[in-house]
């Protein structure tokens, strides 16, 4: 079906959980220490190749990279920041689903209520809300498909779910 | 064609002066109409084989079938016919389908008819009976004033009542269909896919804003679908065709035909129903039937319509009354004629268009009875021209007929309206069209909060000054002329875009002209006089749908019921699933007149959702079956799942309540679990307890003010046992903190509060102690977590960990070492809620089934056993440690679970809760408290939350009732271990009474004595723990 | 279904991301082991209850998981102001 939408995951990657205090410094440490440009704008993600550093707080970051990396990536963190910082690794606790195909956005309206009208929600822009019934991080990436962030014990449920809410593409809305 | 048989209509008893010599008396027309005549249809009502056609509705095809009756009256048991042509039928109630697939509650003239379509109509085969004995002796209030007696008369009424009541039957099956939700965001929503809305829709979407149309039928339009009006110089169709057509190009407007906005919400919040697949008549599995569509919008424009008023006469519910504007949408947009000779009773001009429609397709109009002495408007010198014989200030005071009617009685009207001026006299006729005026449909108007205002010009309900951002237009507001409506419409369109963002406010709309004629004033009358008052007339019916009559409403009035919503609920007026959308306004009006005021100061009842049924299928959506909630799966779950586990849920997660083995019951699997555990070694996937990471400098400052122990000291790689207090000094959870680096903390919640400890870490950082330095990060999900317990777990961890020293002097109990397990990182706690020696191994999520595994296999030579949640328990319980929200309910403090020595009182800052535990009431002598139960009878099991009284101290034949109840079991099992029953209770003043015997009272009526002990039955010592 | 803009995301969000979390600017005594059982009380379970205007706080528990004020109108349900923490809203 050439409208199908295509639905990978739920994958495993290096998953790092920075919180900081905003600072003038801070920008600059972060992207030397992982590579990826500090998000500073609320509820947007920047990318550099595999990275991703997603806005989740005025104070509160994701990082991801593939699957491994971990423990450098924690390493340079930390010796790189200064002041009141926590790192975490969290690389067990997300599961990352992709969904594409024009039909994306539809399986997304079925299953949060955030807008995602690509006026509202452009690529390169990330939101944490609900999900069906569990909550995840989705952001839009530039090639227009769409990764879903979710908790690593929500992740069966959420594969059916997605399953399900992309069987059915409708002619019309 | 057509007429398939049944109650054809019969032939007139006496020719009318003016009627043409010969006319049809089949009731489908030979042409026009929008359906399509080349594919006709079989369809089912009531187990007889009909036809029609694809663009019928079901209503329309039984219209065609020469169908009068399509059911019988709630409470009388009266006939009835269809009435209307959308959303407001009263009468033609049917459910859809059999079996499963069955639905109830459909209304006939919004079915699409569809080939093997399965009709019932609903309130058929019941109250008859019942209502038989009671014909004509149930007035307003009946089951209010009937049903006074003794309690056991009225159970017998219930039973009978029970199996009378409701209006469709229950499908038998589970639902097999599929539901779904879609969320929305648009600037601007349209509500009404008629001339207003179309317009709306149109002046939005051309400044670029998005747009949403809804309409509840299956093609937009609205009534221009059953006029034969023109706009420009073309029928009023080919303008809604070219205007759906851009609309269907734009790429921000939606629209959505089938479907009904129902529910108007806080901040704009519209909640719409899509029938997708039931005009098809299959069940797809991929296409959900219907969806329910969640909408918020900038802005609302609602363009709703309005609904014609039926006139209120004797036995005005006969099959054959019908409204004026249904009569035509049947003749012209279904090519059906509702009948043969037409009467048409009108205080308006528009409804003259009926009759004059009516003759153009050839058929008798034998008069028109209009309540105006003189009325003046072009329709009215139009039917005049036609030779249509029109009887002025004149009512149709009684319809006349058995199955259907068969004539109609008129009479002259005093000036005023309210009385008759003459003697009625007699009309042959086999249809009589009516219409006392228009009701706005301001039900999604009012839902949104605006109070509806009476329109005393309009003699109308308009919808109020909007309490969100709302728009009306068209004739929800009014505006009657199709000109108004399209001119309206455009300008609310613009209106509600250039709020929501969008353009100047100017409709970049030209109006198209439109023909017009101009009407003269109308003069309603709510209810047609009768030469008898309405208590001894012929009942008079405002509801039809639930049998309300004006001698109802006025008895109401009468009895003191002045609010219009206390008449409301006496009477039943507008109470059923038509939620009074015909009857509503001359209720009022007759009230009004009843309590001798204006229907302004009577007011109108409050309109709610549903606007419609609305099935609980679509309520649900994909929430159901396997998805009906968020399970929430460790990382071992598919090794359990392979294991044959026996679940428990635990909040969202699913757990492994027991691993039964073979044909094992729940209880040999728990004593062989239990056993394993204490005499070797068995393990649990504790993975979904709740696990929070704390970092920062103030750390420990923090934990000190959040658990009512102390933290500050804690060494590091150390753990303790820390409580939660709210600040009223009640238990809020427990759990295990452990010291990972100085200024670095792993707290453990219990698994049903992780997510609310972590928002009230949040809360107390972000609200009050912004100051503090610490970070918290739920890492929950991280880490599989598998509890190796017994007197083997360290010969059993030491076969797979061997860069950690696991002896008792290196790794004592509580405390936490980093290292490898099975290759992979691992961080190990030494603590035990089994009382047994227990190492708590930790693993990345991804690393917990290869561990777990690891682990099975370095344990296969002790004998390891998995255990679930029930052995963990028993466990547990032996050893007498709580369980916050099973043994404490939300009202216990640390002293009342005697876990005071949890409790550090004198430090810096003090704790969350500490000043509220100095309040007197927490310092009461005679409080609850903790204690174990050793039952008499060692094989008696407690049931949980039993009652604790105290033991009767004589041997009465019989104790004496009530006793004050002293407490309450919150834990109780049998152990194994010891081959006892324990129970754990909350007893009053409970540890001053150890050794005394207490009495639980059964529901059974049994009675089961216990000891008072103290909670902990083994190991008392903790020496296994220590190992 | 309210739609409240969240002050740190900077945009409106549907009422099933929050929850409530109580009235707003309650602030917890200095020295709680000054004040007597009444005073403490007071402070531990008294609430205004108004008909319009009422200072909230929120939490944006499925977003960003900060606390907010919200200014709301308990009548009409309207929200007139929202933000961050420690700020407060203009007078009413």
């Amino acid at each position: 079906m050439p409208d199908a939408t295509t639905l990978r995951g739920p994958r495993r990657q290096a998953c790092l959980s920075l919180r900081a205090k905003p600072n003038p410094s801070l920008p600059a440490a972060v992207a030397t220490a992982l590579g990826v440009e500090l998000p500073t704008t609320p509820c947007t993600h920047h990318r550099a190749g595999e990275r991703g550093l997603y806005w989740l707080g005025p104070d509160e970051w994701l990082a991801t990279a593939p699957a491994g990396a971990e423990d450098a990536l924690q390493a340079a963190l930390r010796s790189a920041l200064t002041g009141h910082f926590a790192v975490t690794d969290v690389s067990g606790a997300w599961r990352s689903f992709n969904l594409a195909g024009p039909r994306a956005i539809e399986v997304l309206r079925k299953s949060s209520p955030c807008d995602f009208h690509p006026r509202a929600f452009a690529p390169g822009r990330c939101v944490q809300t609900v999900f069906a019934k569990a909550t995840a991080l989705i952001a839009g990436n530039a090639d227009g498909d769409f990764d879903v962030i979710t908790r690593t014990s929500y992740a069966d449920y959420l594969r059916r779910w997605l399953e399900v809410a992309a069987l059915e593409h409708p002619a019309s809305p | 064609m057509g007429a398939g048989g049944g109650s054809l209509p019969r032939p007139s008893r006496s020719a009318h002066p003016t009627a043409p010599p010969a006319h049809p008396t089949t009731r489908r027309l030979p042409a026009g109409g929008r359906i399509d005549r080349s594919q006709p249809l079989r369809f089912t009502f009531n187990g007889r084989s009909m036809s029609g056609f694809v663009g019928d509705t079901l209503a329309s095809a039984l219209l065609a079938n020469g169908v009068d009756t399509v059911a019988q009256s709630f409470k009388h048991g009266r006939r009835r016919g269809i009435v209307g042509s959308g959303t407001e039928e009263p009468n033609a109630i049917v459910d859809l389908g059999d079996g499963a697939h069955r639905i109830p509650n459909q209304r006939a003239t919004q079915v699409e008819l569809h080939a093997g379509l399965v009709a019932t109509s609903g309130a058929r085969r019941r109250l008859k009976r019942f209502a038989g004995a009671f014909a004509g002796v149930m007035p307003a209030g009946f089951y209010y004033k009937f049903f006074m007696g003794p309690p056991w008369l009225w159970r017998r009424w219930e039973a009978l009542l029970r199996r009378a009541a409701g209006l469709g039957a229950v499908p038998t099956g589970a639902d097999p269909d599929t539901y779904d939700k879609l969320n929305h965001h648009c600037d601007v929503l349209v509500v009404g896919g008629g001339p207003a809305g179309i317009a709306a829709a149109l002046a939005a979407a051309r400044v670029d804003a998005r747009v949403a149309l809804v309409d509840e039928q299956n093609e937009f339009g609205g009534s221009l679908l059953g006029a034969p009006q023109a706009i420009g110089d073309a029928p009023a169709t080919q303008w809604v065709d070219a205007a759906i057509a851009e609309l269907s190009a734009c790429p921000n407007a939606v629209l959505l035909p089938r479907a009904t906005a129902f529910g108007y919400y806080d901040h704009n919040f519209v909640t719409v129903l899509e029938r997708r697949t039931d005009h098809l008549g299959a069940t797809s599995p991929c296409a959900p039937r219907q969806r329910l569509h969640r909408i918020r919008a900038k802005q609302v424009a609602l363009a709703t319509g309005a609904v014609e008023r039926p006139a209120t006469f004797a036995n005005n519910d006969l099959p054959g009354v019908m409204l004026a504007s249904a009569v035509a949408a049947y003749l012209n947009r279904y090519a059906v004629a509702a009948g043969t000779r037409l009467l048409l009773f009108t205080g308006n001009d528009n409804a003259y268009r009926t009759a004059l429609d009516w003759r153009r397709a050839g058929r008798c109009v034998v008069a028109v009875a209009d309540t105006r002495a003189s009325p003046a408007g072009a329709l009215v010198a139009q039917a005049e021209a036609a030779g249509i014989e029109i009887h002025k200030a004149h009512a149709v005071i009684e319809a006349i007929g058995r199955k259907r009617v068969a004539g109609a009685l008129i009479a002259p009207l005093s000036e005023d309206g309210q009385r008759l001026a003459a003697k009625p006299r007699r009309l042959d006729c086999d249809l009589i069209a009516c219409s006392d005026g228009w009701s706005p449909a301001i039900h999604l108007s009012s839902q949104a909060g605006a109070r509806p205002r009476w329109n005393e010009e309009g003699m109308m309900f308009l919808p109020g000054a909007p309490r969100q951002p709302t728009v009306c237009a068209g004739a929800v507001n009014g505006a009657m002329s199709l000109a108004a409506c399209l001119a309206d419409g455009a300008a609310a369109g613009a209106r509600a875009a250039h709020a929501a963002g969008f353009g100047d406010a100017r409709p970049r709309f030209a109006a198209p002209p439109v023909e017009e004629a101009e009407e003269d004033a109308a003069r309603p009358l709510f209810i047609a006089p009768h030469v008898q008052p309405s208590s001894r007339a012929p009942k008079q019916f405002v509801d039809f749908q639930l049998d309300v009559t004006a001698a109802d409403i006025e008895l109401a009035a009468r009895e003191g019921y002045r609010s219009v919503e206390h008449a409301k609920r006496y009477t039943a007026l507008g109470f059923g699933t038509d939620q009074g959308k015909l009857g509503n306004v001359n209720g009022v009006a007759i009230l009004a007149r009843a309590l001798g005021q204006g229907i302004a100061e009577t007011g109108v009842t409050v309109f709610r959702p549903a606007y419609t049924p609305v099935t609980f299928g679509a309520i649900a959506g994909r929430d159901a079956g396997e998805l009906f909630d968020a399970e929430r799966h460790t990382p071992m779950h598919a090794w359990h799942m392979a294991r044959g586990a026996a679940w428990e849920n635990v909040g969202r997660w699913k757990r492994p309540w027991h691993y039964p083995q073979a044909d094992e019951t729940m209880h040999e699997a728990v004593v062989r679990e239990c056993r394993s555990a204490r005499q070797d070694i068995a393990m649990l996937d504790a993975s979904t307890l709740g696990k929070i990471d704390v970092q920062g400098a103030d750390a420990a400052t923090f934990l000190d003010r959040i658990y009512a122990g102390s933290f500050q000291r804690l060494g590091v790689g150390r753990c303790r046992y820390g409580l939660m207090l709210r600040e009223d000094g009640t238990i809020f959870d427990d759990g295990v903190a452990a010291r990972l680096a100085d200024t670095r903390f792993l707290l453990h919640t219990t698994t049903g509060n992780a997510e609310a400890v972590l928002a009230w870490l949040e809360l107390w950082r972000q609200t009050e102690w912004p100051d503090l330095d610490v970070y918290f990060t739920s890492v929950t999900d991280h880490w599989a977590t598998a509890a190796l317990a017994g007197p083997k777990a360290r010969d059993v961890l030491r076969r797979v960990c061997d860069d950690i020293d696991l002896s008792r002097e290196a790794f004592p109990f509580m405390s936490v070492r980093s290292g490898h397990v099975a290759g992979r990182p691992a961080r190990v706690f030494r603590i035990s809620f089994s009382g047994e020696l227990c190492f708590e191994v930790n693993v990345a999520a991804h690393d917990g089934m290869d561990v777990w595994n690891a682990l099975m296999a370095a344990g296969e030579p002790f004998g390891i056993t998995p255990y679930g949640t029930e052995t963990m328990h028993v466990l547990r319980a032996e050893k007498g440690f709580i369980i916050v929200g099973q043994d404490t309910d939300g009202s216990m403090t640390p002293d009342d679970m005697g876990l005071g020595w949890a409790v550090r009182h004198g430090k810096p800052f003090g704790f969350i809760g500490d000043r509220s535990l100095a309040l007197a009431d927490h310092r009461r002598a005679d409080r609850l408290h903790f204690v174990g139960l050793a039952t008499t009878d060692a094989a008696a099991v407690l049931p949980e939350g039993a009652q604790i009284v105290a033991a009767s101290t004589r041997r009465a034949a019989k104790p004496t009732t009530p006793r004050a109840m002293q407490g309450h079991v919150t834990s109780s099992y049998f152990s194994p271990t010891l081959g006892r029953s324990i129970a754990l209770a909350m007893l009053t003043r409970g540890r001053e009474r150890l050794g005394e015997t207490i009495c639980c009272p059964l529901a059974d009526g049994r009675e089961v004595s216990a000891q008072v002990v103290r909670p902990i039955f083994f190991d008392a010592e903790g020496r296994r723990t220590h190992a | 279904m309210l739609e409240i803009h969240c002050p740190y995301c900077g945009e409106p969000r549907s009422e099933e991301e929050f929850s409530y979390a109580g009235e707003a600017h309650i602030r917890r005594p200095q020295d709680p082991a000054k004040l007597d059982d009444r005073a403490w009380g007071d402070y531990l379970h008294f609430r205004s209850n108004p008909r319009g205007a009422h200072r909230e706080l929120w939490f944006h528990a499925a977003g960003c998981r900060r606390y907010l004020n919200v200014l709301r109108d308990t009548a009409s349900y309207h929200i007139s102001q929202t933000h961050r923490v420690g700020e407060s809203p203009e007078d009413v």
